[in-house]
């Protein structure tokens, strides 16, 4: 007979797990540590699902990928000192991107802060400047109404990650039932006055040139569908940044792809040829403007975003829309519709024309090309897939190649560029996904950053699809050194890779290998038709460059398109 | 340029000298007061007007996150 367990007293650590639940949080991806044990204690038994990471770095990443692809909140969790410092690169990507994280780290007990006890480390501090906020809770009574405060901080607005800190003596502490309820969030929001709206449509109905350009703020799927809205009832040219892509309608002739330095000739003449240029939920970053006072100079701009902040940054602009983008973009529909509503067609013709086929390299002598890899691929993969990416060289290709059907269909680290984000984020989507096919599209280089994570994916047989490029180079780095510094290829190569295939059959994942041109129809068949978690080796050729490309701080007139 | 700060967490404070200082901005002169719940405090900041007006806004932007919530 198996003795009756002492019901354990409910501590800190519920009143925790209490407010996820009602946040509605399904899933967390965390690593347990020695002071955040109360919560674990707490978790032991309980219906909420913890996914055990293999280092606080992926459990950041997952669930900035849960978050990506689900536009809901995700949510990590970390011990002290190592464990909480891990998780900052993850939350420095969810604030560059604008993406809704919770974080909840523990840290040594009360008396113990401030003196460098074992395991302490200031995450407060740390990670202050790079979320929306970092909360340290030292009253167990606040517990409940401080988590659940930090979830609706995330979401606010331009969403962001918060960070709460909670020392082990208070997880530790006897239960204490919510006190006060969670403070209200205000329901004033921004919103773009109506003269501005009037302003934008004028200079709409004025313009001769005109393009759109959506970014992360199109995101939400209201944004999405007036965003479209918008250009098929204006007959737009119309562009994003590589976090906007999938805001255009995969259908629609005038979306000319991606901007900015990898992004089409067409869309970076069009911006440069416009007279005005509409951008929504955009923050002008560099790698999207160049040289700031050459962007766009002949150009009207009209700038829509919810954080003002974001005003007059990087680009002067002219007509100023704040608020948030579905808002604005349906309120500019509306007030174009009371008055002549132009039409743009032959400009869009036009400007398509500034571009031309995407480059792709051709494999030839027994060599794979990996754009030539992944125009197969994209012919082939599934409808509906969400991919995920490292960063890179791949990154770049993909994101020029792909064509989500929405923004949360792609899911990389863009404004920070965080390599080892792809396999982990993947992973974070399929648990937001379930039945929907992920790929994580990663490179050598990136993808041994966080590689320990197949042991994740063995253990939950997370649906994941790995696409390993590997050209045994830091690709990115490695173009850079052969274009502006003299081919002298410092650090850059990663000739004596392990054998990935090995590593995955370590972790029992089946894998499939493409050594040179002639086995990748087969095996990229074989690869797509297994059904569960797999990884895909594709030996590519290593000096490859990604085109078209601007050069960093250049302008249109630099942009090449092969090797001069 | 000047900035009166009124927030709820005293390390706003801290925050905004280390953003002045990434923004190739100084902080020349800081008064600060914290009460239980209330910090307040008084900046004076010098450096180049772009650079300036940017700090201004993005310590707007912080402030406008303690301001999400009603009482």
């Amino acid at each position: 007979m198996i003795p009756a367990m002492t019901p354990r007293p409910r501590t800190g650590g519920d009143a925790v797990l209490e407010a996820l639940e009602r946040e509605g949080v399904d899933v967390i991806f965390g690593y347990p540590g020695g002071t955040i044990m109360p919560f674990y204690d707490a978790l032991y038994g309980h219906p909420m699902r913890h996914i055990l990471v293999r280092h606080e770095a992926g459990a950041a990443f997952a669930a900035g990928g849960y978050a990506r692809t689900s536009g809901r909140v995700g949510v990590c969790c970390a011990t002290s000192g190592p464990g909480a410092t891990n998780l900052v690169t993850g939350l420095v990507d969810a604030m560059m991107d604008s993406i809704p994280v919770v974080a909840i780290t523990a840290n040594v007990r009360t008396p113990l802060m401030g003196t460098d006890g074992f395991q302490e480390a200031d995450v407060c501090a740390i990670t202050q400047c790079t979320t929306k906020a970092s909360i340290l809770i030292t009253d167990p009574g606040q517990l409940y109404t401080k988590v659940r405060e930090a979830f609706a901080l995330a979401r606010s607005g331009r969403p962001g990650p918060v960070l709460v800190d909670i020392p082990t003596d208070v997880l530790k502490a006897p239960y204490v039932p919510e006190q006060n309820p969670p403070r209200k969030v205000s329901d004033v929001k921004p919103v773009a006055t109506p003269d501005s709206i009037a302003a934008a449509a004028n200079a709409i109905r004025n313009s001769h040139r005109p393009v759109a350009i959506a970014g992360g703020g199109v995101r939400e799927p209201r944004a999405v569908k007036a965003f479209r809205e918008l250009c098929a009832l204006l007959g737009l040219p119309h562009t994003t940044t590589i976090v906007g892509l999938g805001a255009s309608d995969p259908n629609d002739v005038h979306g000319l792809g991606m901007l900015g330095m990898h992004g089409t000739k067409a869309s970076n003449l069009t911006v440069h040829t416009a007279d005005l240029v509409l951008a929504f939920g955009m923050r002008f970053d560099d790698r999207v403007t160049g040289r700031p006072d050459r962007f766009a100079r002949e150009a009207t701009i009209v700038h829509n975003d919810i954080d003002a902040s974001e005003f007059n940054k990087i680009i002067p602009t002219e007509i100023l829309l704040h608020g948030d983008s579905a808002d604005t973009i349906k309120a500019l529909i509306a007030e174009l519709k009371t008055g002549h509503v132009p039409r743009f067609d032959d400009w869009a013709v036009q400007a398509k024309a500034l571009g031309g086929p995407l480059p792709s390299d051709v494999s030839k002598d027994g060599h794979l090309s990996a754009t030539d890899f992944l125009d197969q691929f994209f012919a082939a993969a599934p409808p509906k897939a969400i991919v995920s990416t490292d960063v890179g060289q791949h990154q770049m290709w993909t994101a020029q190649r792909f064509k989500p059907s929405t923004p949360r269909d792609f899911c990389t680290s863009a404004g920070l560029g965080s390599m080892g984000f792809g396999f982990p984020a993947a992973i974070g989507a399929c648990f937001a996904n379930p039945g929907r096919p992920v790929f994580a599209i990663v490179g050598d280089g990136g993808f041994q950053m966080t590689m320990p994570e197949l042991a994740t994916v063995k253990r939950y047989q997370v649906p994941v699809k790995i696409v390993l490029i590997d050209n045994r180079n830091l690709g990115m780095v490695r173009q850079w050194q052969e274009l502006f510094y003299d081919e002298r290829y410092s650090a850059t190569n990663l000739s004596d890779n392990p054998d990935f295939c090995t590593i995955a059959s370590a972790y029992d994942i089946e894998s499939f290998r493409i050594s040179g041109p002639e086995d990748a129809p087969s095996m990229l068949k074989a690869f797509l038709d297994y059904s569960g978690p797999a990884l895909l080796h594709v030996s590519c050729y290593p000096d490859e460059l990604v085109w078209p490309m601007i050069p960093a701080g250049g302008v249109v007139e630099d942009l090449m398109e092969s090797k001069a | 340029m000047t900035y009166d700060l009124v927030v709820g967490d005293p390390r706003t404070v801290a925050r905004v000298i280390n953003m002045a200082h990434r923004f190739q901005c100084r902080a020349s002169r800081v008064d600060s007061t914290s009460s239980e719940s209330v910090t307040t405090a008084h900046f004076e900041f010098a450096g180049d007007a772009k650079q300036l007006d940017r700090l201004r806004a993005q310590i707007d932007r912080i402030v406008q996150f303690e301001k999400i919530f009603v009482s």
